[in-house]
């Protein structure tokens, strides 16, 4: 009520700045809601004031462990990687000037989807926290490979690395298929993992990958009002005074530690990283001042509900979050291909 | 300005040349290796029927159809390649991105998954494969058709439709998994006359339209307010080429399954070779593709240690070193810009 008085000013930017503040304060509601949904939803569905009860210690039994034991882990990885992949998308896109740009552009779901099936393959480990370090590490390899490919005269050329990127994904999905089809036990095991998932990890998962997740927050944060100037394209970036290689050396880095991490924890969830920056640039506009932070926002938002929803769909089971986020995602992408003007 | 132009064409020339002999050289070979091998001469007699019966039946019935298998699914999927990635102005687009790929996997699965016969698999990929283009089409047509809108569709379609795949792959037991995952990469093996001709016939034809049309879609790219003041209708003629562009992918898919990369590159590899894009540079995409995808066929049957790979694992393999190799050593800003 109050808010809607206060809102109402005459001018023009200050009602924008009200606008913006109203959205975050929208999304961050129903970030709030999701998790908590995301708590209590599952194969059996808790009452949310039990939920409450076992967070602040007081309820003990079955209900208060699933809560704390189970779903609250899974949220807290699923926050975590919502939001890394949300902005890493941002960035990503920004840096490449590409709207069809992601993280899997660059190569990174696919260089980690490899390592883990060469891991499993060679290596015969067989539990998603094992395929940790395998995954970050042949993410990581992968981006900076497509990056280095993409380098000429000290700078990044942006089509060479979506182009690179690309190739480079295609060559490593294509290895991938071959070991898969070399041995049925790898198939078996690593076509679980490739479908994305949040189940059935602890937060021991994400506590390696923590630190270099916020590491890649915080430059991306920090990168936002140079990523403006990048967008002008590079020549009017330069003549601002804006040093663009460097720009998007730092921007590459954020991605590799924001994407690497997250394909590490819940393994290759395609589509977040594209559609969250899709799905916010309509409502707050290009800036990525805005647009990040959206991101952080929109990345959780999207991944938290496509998570509670393949729980619920097929209950008792349920369906992998990487699926989920691409069924729920195609659509909403479709819409709002429909709503751009040109 | 003109010595240019003349420049241009002979090196199309030049390299059209080079992949006529390239594809001549690889069919020979593919023809006469194999579990019973022979000299070159007897293979192509036995092409055409003569020699010894044995010969015959092995060459006529098992060699030719897979190796002319491989050359329509490349040439179409090169052509295919060709025409979006102009479309959408966008080097990234292929079918990959537009849902085709998506499309025929899903409809190859779905006719696994029903357990009907192996010959409905081809059938299922081509009606997948439009299937997907009809939803694009239904997705992103709102009087007329924007190239942005067109794009962020593709790619929706193409998502819905990856994932369904993968969520039959995840489901199905895992001989099922294995079998499906050979269909979606991409495969020639064991392809017989009747599917050749079938679909080599309409991809003829696909690939003369996409050549009539070729005009319509130099005009486009002068941008859509130009083209609409030369008299184009811009979204017409952007209908008409994207489905000639899909019924090349899916004819494509139909044969080979979905093959990624070889629709991506090989307008990449060709531009680099012989610059701005032409009706001809159109025609040597295709022959590329075909270059390729016999190519690659002929790595999986005789050079890898293990058998029964589908030649979708290796066509990546084969083309990225061509292309990032041709990447690296254009520099001019000029050609960064068409890129």
């Amino acid at each position: 009520m109050t808010a809607t008085q206060r809102g109402t000013p005459a001018t023009g930017v200050p009602s924008r700045a009200f606008r913006h503040i109203s959205l975050f304060l929208v999304g961050l509601a129903a970030l709030v809601l999701c998790a908590a949904l995301s708590l209590a939803l599952g194969a059996r569905s808790v009452p949310l004031s039990t939920v409450a009860d076992a967070l602040f210690g007081d309820a003990h039994g079955r209900d208060a462990l699933v809560v704390t034991g189970l779903r609250l882990p899974r949220t807290v990885i699923g926050l975590a990687v919502g939001a890394a992949l949300g902005v890493a998308g941002a960035v990503a896109q920004a840096i490449t000037r590409n709207p069809l740009a992601s993280p899997t552009t660059l190569g990174i779901n696919a260089g980690a989807g490899f390592a883990v099936v060469v891991a499993i393959f060679a290596l015969k480990v067989d539990s998603p926290a094992e395929y940790v370090w395998f995954a970050f590490a042949g993410a990581a390899g992968a981006a900076l490979f497509a990056q280095a490919l993409a380098r000429r005269a000290g700078d990044i050329d942006p089509v060479r690395l979506a182009l690179g990127g690309t190739v480079l994904q295609l060559v490593l999905l294509s290895w991938t298929s071959a070991v898969m089809l070399l041995n049925q036990r790898t198939l078996d095991e690593a076509r679980f993992w490739l479908a994305g998932s949040l189940s059935g990890r602890d937060l021991g998962v994400l506590w390696p990958v923590l630190p270099m997740l916020v590491l890649g927050l915080l430059i991306s944060l920090a990168l936002s009002p140079a990523l403006n100037a990048l967008a002008l394209g590079d020549d009017s970036a330069q003549a601002l005074g804006v040093p663009v290689a460097r720009i998007r050396l730092a921007g590459g880095i954020a991605v590799v530690l924001l994407a690497g991490s997250a394909v590490a924890v819940a393994g290759p969830v395609a589509f977040i990283g594209l559609a969250a920056p899709h799905l916010v640039r309509p409502l707050l506009g290009g800036d990525h001042r805005l647009l990040v932070p959206g991101c952080l926002i929109a990345g959780p938002l999207l991944l938290l509900s496509a998570d509670v929803l393949g729980r619920l769909v097929i209950r008792p089971s349920e369906l992998e979050v990487g699926i989920v986020t691409a069924f729920l995602g195609a659509p909403l992408l479709a819409l709002l291909a429909r709503k751009v003007a040109r | 300005m003109k010595s240019a132009v003349v420049a241009a064409r002979r090196r199309i020339l030049v390299f059209s040349g080079v992949g006529l002999l390239a594809l001549f050289v690889l069919l020979t070979v593919s023809l006469t290796t194999g579990e019973m091998s022979m000299p070159a001469t007897t293979a192509l007699r036995a092409l055409v029927g003569l020699g010894d019966a044995g010969d015959v039946l092995v060459v006529q019935q098992f060699r030719a159809p897979r190796s002319v298998a491989a050359i329509v699914a490349g040439a179409g999927l090169g052509a295919a390649g060709c025409v979006l990635q102009r479309l959408f102005r966008n080097p990234l687009a292929s079918p990959d991105v537009m849902g085709v790929t998506g499309g025929a996997s899903l409809g190859a699965v779905a006719v696994i998954a029903a357990g009907a016969s192996q010959t409905l698999i081809p059938l299922g990929a081509l009606g997948g494969g439009l299937l997907a283009a009809l939803l694009l089409g239904a997705f992103a047509w709102r009087s007329g058709l924007a190239v942005t809108r067109m794009v962020l569709t593709g790619l929706a379609v193409q998502a819905g439709l990856a994932a369904a795949v993968n969520l039959m792959i995840v489901r199905f037991p895992a001989e099922l998994a294995g079998s499906a995952l050979q269909w979606t990469t991409g495969s020639v093996y064991g392809r017989t006359w009747t599917q050749v001709w079938g679909a080599g016939g309409a991809m003829v034809l696909a690939l003369a339209v996409a050549l009539v049309l070729h005009r319509r879609l130099a005009v486009l790219d002068l941008g859509d307010d130009s083209a609409g003041a030369l008299g184009l209708n811009t979204s017409a003629a952007r209908l008409q080429l994207l489905f000639v562009a899909v019924a090349l992918a899916s004819l494509a898919a139909a044969l080979a399954g979905p093959v990624t990369f070889v629709a991506l590159a090989v307008p990449h590899i060709v531009r680099f070779l012989t610059g701005p894009p032409t009706a001809a540079s159109l025609a040597l995409a295709s022959l590329t593709g075909a270059v390729l995808l016999l190519a690659s066929d002929l790595v999986v049957q005789h050079l890898l240690p293990v058998e029964g790979l589908p030649v979708g694992a290796v066509t990546a393999t084969l083309g990225a070193p061509w292309l990032l190799v041709l990447m690296f050593r254009q520099s001019s800003p000029v050609q960064r810009s068409h890129a």
